[in-house]
């Protein structure tokens, strides 16, 4: 078995992903090898550390329909791992891929390492009370999350292969209306600092008070599943957990929220978790650095003129 | 009339799993199950859409003994009939063998042209039965659908992925995996918990579907599943006055240099 292999249809996170790929290439003396369909960026993965790249050529602009011809190139090549960028599509085609080569796939691997001779990675279950270790076999497949990794410093000068497969692709879906979702605020994802709202919030009106704060600290606003999803109150890039956006902000600061798990498992990147709730049994507590037990109704005012 | 099958998986409910701070084990022995709750989505939906188009549809489940109890509430929420796959395998199913085994008992059933799966599980939220199944069956998917319509011989979905979305168009048969957007799952009344009771149940075991030993072994080798420890500093203001709260927060978040 040879190679380690990254893909991604979002090149960035090719990038992020060749970072991780390096460091195994170098403790297992393998070759790191990027895979894409994009023939303009095989440079760029180069540059940022790919021995080798394989441009898959098809006729499909739908990066899912490339599924097949991942697949039919691992098995032929046989590369100790292929990690998959974890973007929905990324997970869409991964699945497909390990289906092919009927073989696990670790979805959202958060840490990956070689021990004892093989890959290990592990994963959140149960909404993020637990973590499970799995050791690869086979060829090891995993999707990755975005940002888990930062982008290798580019080096214009790497040389590597380049090497173009013409590939056959999936026919059976026709893509019409592709509308981009326009976000209305700053991407939470990558955002500084964090008010957080959820349900302990009473009316939308209330939405000022987050605001408020959020103005004086400068920070973006997010909320839980609750608050877009059964309120929409904000859009659903907004809220924050395990099936929405995972937030690496230096400060995260949340009111009426009360960190049921799937929410907690999107925050635990923050550097400093701050929470604001009535409710002193509140899971949050157990999940934050400082906490106010009392109505965010008083509390956040009070904090909004203390902070100017 | 096209035939509906939806999957859903019996998981433990999470809220009620303990960890044991001395080795961070997990205690389940207070856990009780539910239907998963994209799962919950996906029945709504493969009824809605039975409701709107006049389709069959039947609910298919692979489990351990526990999942005895799911049945009753699966089929009050709407399905026809549903089909178990009874078998302690279930219990350590990652989804290579989940998908190989579901592909086997809908072979069996025969007749589906769309197979309605939960975007992923609450339990371990793999993601990755639907496209699994609909690429052993060599069969189209469309994933993470926020609505859908079906026309004919075809379904038209909206998906939603990232940062847009996509109407995909596909001739059945087909795969969906819903999002929890799609709809609000219904709260079966009395007359439909009853009613269910009623309904047809065929169970098999893994030995009737005529799979490989090897298709229902796991892949990957678990180390371990341990409990998830975050170390916070855990200053929590309880007392004083909401004034006096939130200097001793301002100092703090300023020694920190958070501000
Ligand atoms: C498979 C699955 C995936 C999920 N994914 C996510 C996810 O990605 N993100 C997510 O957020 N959720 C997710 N959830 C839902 C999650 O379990 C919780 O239901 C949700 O996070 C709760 O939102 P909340 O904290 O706003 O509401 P609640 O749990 O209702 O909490 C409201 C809090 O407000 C407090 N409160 C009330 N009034 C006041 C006041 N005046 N002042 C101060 N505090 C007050 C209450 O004490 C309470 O703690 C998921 C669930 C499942 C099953």
């Amino acid at each position: 078995m040879a190679g380690i292999w990254v893909y991604s249809e979002d090149t960035n996170i090719a990038q992020q992903l060749l970072t991780l790929g390096g460091e195994l290439a170098d403790k297992t003396q393998q070759q790191v090898c990027a895979v894409t369909i994009f023939e303009q960026d095989a440079q760029e993965l180069i540059a940022s550390g790919a021995d080798k790249v394989f441009v898959l050529k098809g006729d499909s602009a739908w990066p899912e329909s490339y599924a097949q011809a991942v697949a039919d190139l691992a098995s032929k090549e046989s590369p100790m791992a292929v990690f998959i960028g974890a973007t929905l599509r990324g997970k869409d085609l991964a699945a497909k891929v390990a289906a092919r080569l009927k073989t696990g796939l670790v979805t959202d691997a958060f840490s990956v390492r070689y021990e004892d001779g093989a890959i290990e990675t592990d994963r959140m279950m149960y909404g993020g009370l637990a973590v499970c270790t799995e050791v690869l076999r086979g060829i090891g497949l995993a999707t990755i999350p975005p940002r888990t990794y930062d982008v290798p410093v580019k080096d214009n000068s790497r040389t590597g292969e380049i090497v173009k497969v013409n590939v056959a692709v999936e026919a059976a879906v026709a893509v019409g209306n592709v509308c981009p979702i326009v976000r209305q605020g700053a991407d939470i994802a990558t955002a500084e600092k964090l008010v957080c709202i959820g349900r302990g919030v009473g009316k939308k009106e209330d939405l000022l008070l987050a605001q408020n704060l959020a103005a004086v600290l400068g920070a973006e606003i997010g909320c839980t599943r609750s608050i877009a999803e059964d309120y929409h109150w904000l859009p659903n890039e907004n809220y924050i957990g395990l099936s929405g956006q995972k937030v690496k902000p230096s400060l995260y600061l949340s009111m009426g929220v009360s960190g049921q798990i799937q929410h907690v498992a999107g925050i635990r990147d923050s550097k400093i978790i701050v929470a604001i709730d009535t409710n002193e049994n509140a899971p949050i507590f157990a999940a934050a650095d400082y906490g106010i037990v009392g109505d965010l109704y008083q509390i956040v005012p009070l904090l909004t003129e203390a902070l100017k | 009339m096209p035939n509906i099958v939806v999957c859903y998986k019996w998981v433990l409910d999470e809220q009620d799993i303990k960890i044991n701070p001395a080795n961070l084990a997990l205690d389940t022995s207070r856990a009780k199950y539910k239907i998963s709750e994209y799962d919950r989505n996906a029945i709504e939906e493969a009824v809605l859409q039975a409701e709107k188009s006049g389709a069959s549809v039947v609910c298919l489940t692979f489990g351990t003994s526990t999942a005895k109890q799911s049945l009753k509430d699966a089929l009050s929420r709407g399905p026809e009939k549903a089909y178990w796959i009874n078998d302690a395998a279930a219990e350590k199913a990652d989804a290579f063998v989940t998908s190989n085994v579901l592909v086997a008992a809908l072979r069996k059933v025969g007749d589906y042209d769309i197979i309605i799966c939960g975007e992923g599980s609450a339990d371990t939220y793999g993601q990755q039965v639907g496209p699994r199944v609909a690429t052993l069956l060599d069969i189209p998917v469309i994933t993470f659908v926020t609505e859908m319509k079906i026309e004919g011989n075809k379904v038209i979905a909206t998906r939603k992925i990232g940062d847009c979305t996509e109407v995909v168009t596909v001739q059945i048969p087909v795969v969906i995996t819903v999002l929890p957007e799609v709809n609000k799952p219904r709260i079966p009344s009395l007359k439909q918990v009853l009613g269910a009771a009623k309904k047809p149940v065929t169970e098999w075991k893994i030995a009737d579907l005529g799979l490989n030993m090897e298709d229902t072994e796991p892949k990957n080798n678990v180390k371990s599943i341990k409990g998830f420890v975050m170390s916070r500093k855990n200053v929590i203001y309880k007392e004083g006055t909401p004034a006096e709260k939130v200097t001793s927060l301002v100092a703090n978040l300023t020694k920190e240099g958070a501000l």
